[in-house]
């Protein structure tokens, strides 16, 4: 009996740091998208060069689009991870970046600061694809298939691991 | 410069605090006395250090210096000086450098006061402190470090924190709060320091009455400035949201009111030494958990900073805290047990602690509430939240039967009542009570809660004047005093009881303000255009323009803003806006408040049409609603009136040479 009494230090400790433990890596304010398995938004913008870019230019590839701003911290850290999906895919997978709530000018000093990603970036310049899509604040990224249904959602900045994670789901291996 | 300098204090900090905690153990364990006074010289250092950190952030903050990350992500060179300085603690890196200095504050403070007394048990007091103190300074220095650079240089930051720049109640609410917390850890260190010396009579418990009162005030403070905060600044009409941080101050809250009661009957009657030991280690792992759950970004909050990889250092620090204190706790055990004089069943003791079950059992549901969406999250993978309704049900019988024992509680004696006391105390009060509550029905209130409420706050507050009143009237007859005399010399010697009252008395007038400002305030949401009239309650709305501009101090943000004139039992004019800040990604809105000693207007702008110049609108009559924060004012003074240093008895003259030796009325 007198031995027990030892036992309450792990029953107390134990399970609460379980608990908090497992909030690490979750976010709180992440929730599914409804936009899952539905086909995604068309769109027709320019881009930051000045071109028109569509979804009809997109159809029959896999891509991917990021909403991201200047002044969002996280993109910062996503920028490479970006740049360098870009780079191993090449013409199997279009990227595009959706500038959210930001001017053109701070975009293209962000662009020169961390590198030039080598993709376009279109302006939303009322945030209409950026409701289409229900982004609540960047960054958020979207997968979508060749056949033009979203696949898979990332609500804050991607790591490698989840870049690859949700590529497969839309049939890209690295 | 600058920077490095901060940044070279943070390390002497660490330095310092890491030696500290070496000399006082080395001196506790028999080893040179004379490393105490190092140890405790190595604490008022770190103190130093971490104040040259804070002046180097701040001065990095005023001057703009975008070399250093934390100023380039919470400044701008627009920001003007009031808010780039109290920027010190608006973000996670800051507000550690900020809560160190507090934190070495406390511990330094304390060491020097207690310099010359208790020398078994301060070496430990110290080497606890100082311990709790490395953990802050090591997160600085590795994973938090506020002084961080950035290469390159950008010539613009991203400005603060858009919610944190509206008000001026930022530059009051987290100090209060910090100080709050950051004092916790004393009685935390004086448990520690008694189990480990096995000194578990009342001698500890006399020393931290006061270090626990003192940061017990700030917390109490603090909390109620942050609702006010909320209340002015977010813009739903309330002061309260259940929010998991808001939870996160109440919950220490709680223990460290529970352990200030139960602490009297231990001091008193003996006993009750596991229950205050383990208050006081409860107490102190919660200001860890809320610090965690605030900086770590497990849960969603509008306090919640930016997820970051301090999470892992806090839970580690947790949970060390937590182990180390429970095993020291099950350890002495033995020594720990019996030691209380019985007591009748009906008795100050038995309502002490029936306080503190419901103080614990208030803590258990806010906890669980609090982190339920987070059990939910492991065990599921779902996400949920946990809403006010949840929290307001399961609160609110709680909320109220330590009302009524507030009342009940110190009107009793000590050791056993008899019906004839309990009648003759609860009567009058009782019959107030009923009275009062038929005469507001009988005017028409018809809202449970509020009458309910307010009929119980009678009963409680006429307990509570009945006891004065008595007491004064006792001390005039024996003393010869004419009645005034006799209550201000009868209150200022028993600064504990009568500080005790008037801080029950600062919750009455919260208690009955929350019921009815939650209970019977009006809201509604109406478009207006230019020149329409809108009818809430007794008050009539008129828009009269729509205004579209840059802030004059600040050019980068830009106000869209309702004029308004409002006429009724307040009448005037009001501007209410919605503020774009370039940062964020939402308009952050400025409700305009017009207060009254009976009611708050209280406008926020919820849209507006550029073209036609309507405006929809949220507006709130909230009854009572000031009175919250007098309460909160009353609580304040209360307890201040009761920690201060108590006269010695008066000194010998030759005319009242029998003053020498009389009774004294501590304890009446």
């Amino acid at each position: 009996m007198r031995r027990l009494r030892w036992l309450l230090v792990p029953i107390l400790v134990v399970p609460l740091g379980w608990l908090l433990f497992t909030g690490f890596g979750r976010d709180p304010r992440e929730v599914a998208s409804p936009l899952i398995g539905q086909p995604a938004p068309s769109w027709s913008f320019s881009t930051l060069a000045g071109n028109l870019l569509s979804t009809d230019d997109l159809a029959g590839r896999p891509y991917v689009v990021n909403f991201w701003a200047s002044w969002c911290g996280p993109c910062v850290d996503e920028h490479p991870i970006l740049t360098g999906t870009h780079e191993t895919f090449g013409d199997e997978l279009t990227m595009v970046g959706v500038l959210y709530q930001d001017a053109a000018t701070d975009a293209e000093a962000f662009l020169a600061r961390y590198g030039d990603s080598g993709y376009a970036h279109v302006l939303d310049p009322d945030g209409r694809l950026a409701i289409d899509y229900g982004v609540t604040g960047p960054p958020e990224t979207f997968f979508v298939d060749a056949d033009g249904i979203i696949r898979a959602k990332q609500f804050g900045p991607l790591t490698d691991a989840i870049m690859a994670e949700r590529l497969a789901v839309i049939g890209l291996d690295g | 410069m600058i920077p490095t300098i901060g940044h070279a204090s943070v390390v002497v900090g660490l330095a310092l605090t890491v030696y500290a905690v070496v000399a006082f153990v080395l001196a506790a364990r028999g080893a040179d006395p004379r490393l105490v006074t190092s140890g405790r010289r190595a604490v008022i250092g770190s103190f130093a250090a971490a104040g040259v950190g804070c002046v180097a952030m701040t001065i990095s903050l005023l001057a703009h210096d975008f070399s250093v990350l934390y100023v380039a992500e919470n400044n701008a060179s627009t920001t003007p000086p009031f808010i780039s300085a109290i920027s010190l603690w608006a973000a996670l890196e800051g507000s550690i450098l900020f809560w160190a200095l507090l934190a070495t504050g406390w511990a330094a403070l304390v060491l020097w006061r207690h310099r010359d007394r208790h020398p078994a048990l301060m070496p430990w007091v110290g080497a606890t402190l100082a311990s709790v103190n490395v953990f802050f300074f090591a997160v600085m220095v590795w994973p938090g470090n506020p002084f961080l650079r950035t290469a390159p240089m950008g010539t613009e930051g991203l400005g603060p924190n858009a919610l944190l720049q509206n008000h001026p109640f930022m530059a009051l609410h987290p100090p209060l709060l910090y100080l709050g917390y950051t004092g916790l850890a004393v009685p935390f260190a004086f448990g520690i320091a008694a189990l480990i010396t096995r000194r578990l009579d009342e001698e500890w418990l006399r020393i931290v009455r006061r270090w626990t009162l003192i940061p017990w005030i700030f917390l109490t403070l603090g909390i109620v400035a942050g609702a006010w905060w909320s209340y002015e600044v977010l813009g739903w009409g309330g002061y309260w949201a259940w929010d998991p941080v808001e939870n996160a101050a109440l919950l220490p809250w709680l223990t460290a009111t529970a352990f200030i009661h139960s602490s009297m009957v231990a001091e008193r009657r003996g006993g009750l030494r596991i229950w205050s030991v383990a208050l006081v280690i409860a107490t102190f792992v919660l200001t860890l958990v809320g610090t965690f759950l605030t900086r770590s970004g497990v849960v969603a909050s509008v306090h919640s900073f930016t997820q970051s990889a301090i999470g892992p250092w806090f839970l580690a620090a947790i949970l060390i805290a937590l182990a180390g204190a429970l095993t020291l706790l099950v350890w002495r055990l033995p020594q720990l047990i019996g030691g209380g004089r019985p007591s009748g069943t009906v008795s100050r003791e038995s309502a002490f602690l029936f306080n503190n079950v419901l103080f614990l059992g208030l803590t258990f549901a806010i906890l669980f509430g609090t982190l339920l969406p987070l059990l939910v999250g492991a065990t599921s993978g779902d996400t949920i939240s946990v809403g006010a309704p949840w929290f307001n049900t399961v609160t609110a019988p709680i909320f109220i039967a330590l009302l009524f024992l507030m009342g009940v509680g110190p009107a009793l004696p000590w050791g056993t009542a008899s019906w004839a006391t309990v009648r003759e105390r609860f009567t009058i009060p009782l019959l107030a009570a009923v009275l009062v509550t038929a005469a507001a029905l009988a005017l028409g209130l018809r809202n449970a809660g509020s009458v309910g409420t307010l009929g119980l706050a009678i009963f409680v507050g006429g307990v509570m004047v009945d006891e004065v009143r008595r007491g004064a009237l006792a001390r005039a007859r024996s003393r010869d005093e004419d009645p005034a005399t006799a209550f201000w010399r009868l209150t200022t010697r028993n600064r504990r009881r009568y500080g005790g009252y008037t801080v029950h008395l600062g919750v009455l007038v919260m208690a009955v303000a929350v019921a009815v400002s939650s209970g019977l305030a009006i809201d509604r949401t109406v478009t207006v255009e230019p020149g329409e009239t809108a009818r809430i309650g007794a008050y009539e709305i008129t828009h009269q323009r729509l205004v579209v501009e840059p802030l004059a101090d600040d050019a980068r943000v830009i106000e869209t803003r309702a004029e308004i004139t409002y006429a009724g039992p307040q009448s005037g004019s009001l501007g209410t806006a919605l503020r774009d800040y370039p940062n964020s990604p939402t308009a952050i809105a400025t409700p305009a408040v017009r207060t009254s000693l009976a009611e708050d207007l209280y406008v926020t702008l919820l849209a507006s049409d550029p073209e036609t110049g309507a405006v929809t609108l949220h507006v709130f009559v909230n009854p009572l609603v000031v009175w919250i924060w007098i309460g909160g004012a009353i609580v304040g003074i209360g307890s201040a009136f009761a920690i201060w240093p108590e006269r010695r008895a008066r000194p010998v003259t030759l005319e009242q040479p029998q003053a020498v030796g009389a009774p004294s009325t501590e304890g009446a």
